[in-house]
C-alpha cells in the first residue's frame, strides 16, 4: 500500500496545552485573522480556526481539500429545524453555512483557491474515510494534499445519543514521498479501541512520538514513524523524552 | 441630510441581521451603496435583508431583479420602501 507522509500539520483546541508546541492554537477563541471580516461574520470558532490552519499550510491557495466532520454545524440546522416548525421564513445565510463544506466554501472564496474540495461525513469512520480519500487523491499524481477533521459538541438535544465530543480541529498536509525529517504514517489492521477516532485523538496522536491511532469501523490503526520534533525546530515535549531514551 | 429614526431603525437591523462585526451604524453612509462598493454586502445578504424586511414590516419583495437593485441600493432607497411599502 502507498505510503504517506506528513509534511505538516496545525491543530486547534481548548482543551490541550502544549504551549511550546507552535503548531497546536489552544486559544478560546482562534482569531479567523486569514480571512476578510465580511466572510468571518459568518464562521463559528472552529470555521475560523480551520480557515486560519488553511492560510497556514497552503499559503497559495492550490491545495486540494478534504474535510470531515461527523456531526457538521448541528446547531444551525437544529435551529433551522424550530424554524420550520414554527411556520417561520430560512435564513437564508444560516442555511447556507449549515452544510457540510460551509467551511472549506468560505476558505475558497476568501482564498480564491479553486480546486477540488471534499466534504466526508463517515459515521464515525471519518479519519479513515479521510486518509483513504487521500490516497486515491494522490495515486492520481497529486503532489500533496490538505485533509482537515474538526467537530465540537453536539446541540444539547442530541448530546444523549452521540459520544461526547470535544471542540477541536487538525489540519495535514500529506504527501506519498518523503522529504527530510518528515514523519511516515504506518497503516497496521486491527479495530484498537472501541470509541471512534476524534480531532482531539488525531491532535494527541500528533503531538506523540510513535502513537497508534485506531479506528474500530474501518478495523486499521496508524503509526507516526519519526520523531514529532524534526518536523519543527522548536517543537515540543518530545526533545527531552529523545534524551531520556536515547533514541535518534 | 440628517439621519431620520427610520434609516437609523434600518442600520440597526441591518447590522443585527447580517450579523455585521465591527460595524457601528454611523458606518454606514445613507448615501453609500449597500452592496459590493460601500458597505460590502453579497447575495446571501441581500436574502437575509429581504427576509428581515418581510419579519419586521410585513414587506414582500417582487422577484424583479431591477426594482430590487433599486430599492437597495443604498439605505435612503431602503428607508423609501419600507415608508411606501410598510404593513399598516
Amino acid at each position: 500500500m502507498m505510503d504517506l507522509y506528513l509534511q505538516d500539520w496545525r491543530a486547534w483546541t481548548p482543551h490541550r496545552d502544549a504551549p511550546s508546541e507552535p503548531r497546536l492554537d489552544s486559544s478560546v477563541k482562534p482569531s479567523g485573522a486569514g480571512v476578510p471580516a465580511m466572510l468571518r461574520r459568518r464562521l463559528n470558532l472552529i470555521g475560523r480556526a480551520i480557515c486560519d490552519m488553511l492560510v497556514t499550510l497552503d499559503p497559495e491557495s492550490n491545495s486540494l481539500l478534504l474535510h470531515a466532520s461527523r456531526h457538521g454545524d448541528g446547531d444551525r440546522t437544529l435551529e433551522m429545524l424550530y424554524t420550520l416548525n414554527e411556520g417561520d421564513p430560512l435564513s437564508p445565510a444560516r442555511f447556507g453555512l449549515s452544510v457540510h463544506n460551509a467551511i472549506i466554501g468560505v476558505h475558497s472564496i476568501a482564498s480564491g483557491n479553486r480546486r477540488s474540495q471534499q466534504a466526508i461525513a463517515a459515521s464515525g469512520g471519518e479519519w479513515a474515510a479521510l486518509l483513504m480519500e487521500s490516497r486515491g487523491y494522490l495515486a492520481d499524481g497529486e503532489r500533496e494534499i490538505i485533509v482537515v477533521f474538526g467537530d465540537q459538541p453536539v446541540p444539547a438535544r442530541f448530546a444523549d445519543y452521540v459520544p461526547s465530543t470535544q471542540s477541536a480541529a487538525v489540519a495535514l498536509r500529506l504527501s506519498a514521498h518523503p522529504t527530510p525529517g518528515v514523519r511516515r504514517i504506518v497503516e497496521h489492521p486491527g479495530a484498537g479501541a472501541p470509541e471512534p477516532v476524534q480531532p482531539l485523538d488525531v491532535i494527541d496522536w500528533l503531538l506523540q512520538d510513535e502513537a497508534l491511532l485506531a479506528c474500530p469501523i474501518a478495523r486499521r490503526q496508524w503509526q507516526l514513524e519519526g520523531e514529532s520534533s524534526l518536523q519543527a525546530s522548536n517543537a515540543c515535549k518530545t526533545g527531552a523524552r529523545r534524551a531520556e531514551s536515547g533514541h535518534n | 441630510m440628517a439621519t431620520t429614526a427610520l434609516e437609523q431603525e434600518l442600520k440597526e437591523m441591518i447590522i443585527d441581521a447580517l450579523e455585521l462585526e465591527d460595524v457601528t451604524p454611523e458606518d454606514i453612509d445613507p448615501d453609500e451603496p449597500l452592496f459590493v462598493e460601500g458597505l460590502g454586502l453579497d447575495s446571501i445578504d441581500a436574502l437575509e435583508l429581504g427576509l428581515a424586511l418581510q419579519k419586521r414590516y410585513g414587506i414582500t419583495l417582487e422577484s424583479d431583479a431591477e426594482s430590487s437593485r433599486q430599492h437597495f441600493a443604498n439605505l435612503r432607497s431602503l428607508a423609501a420602501l419600507v415608508e411606501a411599502r410598510r404593513a399598516q
